[in-house]
């Protein structure tokens, strides 16, 4: 088996382990909905995801930017680690709302924390569809890294929004202000469980989806060399 | 007696997208890259 199939399987028995833990082991929460806190096994990872993907996408456009350390690899890797990214965030958006409903009577409220959440996640689709936009590589690849690096300022706002503002959404379970842990026990177990078991997933999915972006660059430059040998035949059989 | 719900309806519902999404997107990106890794001409073949 490859190191790469070994990954898979580990990643999958960590998030089977989570789910095992998270349905069957942890208790209900009268003040989270009852049984509908076991949602926080994916919401928090989900949106863990989220950040660190979008860190990535930051971190990798930075070095795409700078002259030394420009290389198609980190454009190409900013890219793969939004595009998942966004998978997370709008799974974390529609598991909270999910949760929200038997939580908080609402599927959505305009919250500081779920707003700039939102922001969040509309900010890197537009980023994917700028990355579709057709222009040279370099073009591209300039654009797409300053919109990755301007929209990577929304993380922290919404990070911190819960302690700013404090609207509907609780602070931070583990890191708040007073660094008081508010989960113990099986609970924290399965918590710190999940984040390991998803973030074992995103080191797969990006690195799957980093191997098709560069299959899909390489197809994009055989297509152009093939139209550029055409036009020089058809150049030369005018010429003849 | 009142009948307390526990919610579980709201939990399946959250495990089953979620379960469905990650999946999904996952098979999507892996039948792409076989599809593209059949196109490539012989010699990039990995």
């Amino acid at each position: 088996m490859t190191p790469k199939r070994w990954f898979l399987a580990a990643t999958l028995v960590a998030l089977v382990a989570t789910g095992v833990l998270a349905l069957a082991v942890t208790p209900p929460r009268e003040n989270q909905g009852y049984d509908a806190v076991r949602l926080l096994y994916l919401h928090v990872p989900c949106a863990w995801i989220g950040y660190l993907a979008f860190g990535v996408t930051a971190l990798a456009s930075l070095l795409w930017l700078v002259p030394r350390t420009r290389n198609t690899v980190w454009d190409l890797l900013a890219g793969a680690s939004a595009e998942v990214g966004v998978v997370f965030t709008g799974l974390m958006l529609v598991v909270g709302s999910i949760w929200g409903k038997p939580t908080w009577g609402t599927w959505w409220e305009w919250d500081a924390r779920l707003t700039t959440s939102a922001i969040l996640f509309f900010l890197y689709l537009g980023y994917l569809a700028l990355r579709r936009s057709g222009a040279t590589a370099d073009e591209r690849g300039k654009r797409c890294a300053i919109a990755a690096l301007i929209a990577f300022v929304d993380v922290p706002i919404s990070y911190l929004s819960v302690t700013w503002w404090q609207t509907l959404h609780q602070t931070g379970t583990v890191f708040n202000e007073k660094l008081d842990v508010q989960i113990n026990g099986s609970m924290a177990f399965t918590l710190v469980l999940a984040v390991v078991a998803f973030t074992m997933l995103y080191g797969y999915l990006v690195r799957e989806r980093f191997e098709l972006a560069q299959l899909e660059e390489g197809r994009e430059e055989r297509e152009l060399q093939i139209a550029i040998e055409e036009r020089v035949r058809a150049e030369q059989v005018v010429t003849v | 007696m009142i009948a307390v719900s526990h919610n579980w309806n709201y939990v399946a519902a959250g495990y089953a997208i979620t379960t469905a999404t990650l999946v999904g997107y996952a098979v999507w990106v892996r039948v792409r890259i076989r599809r593209l890794r059949r196109n490539l001409p012989d010699e990039n073949r990995a």
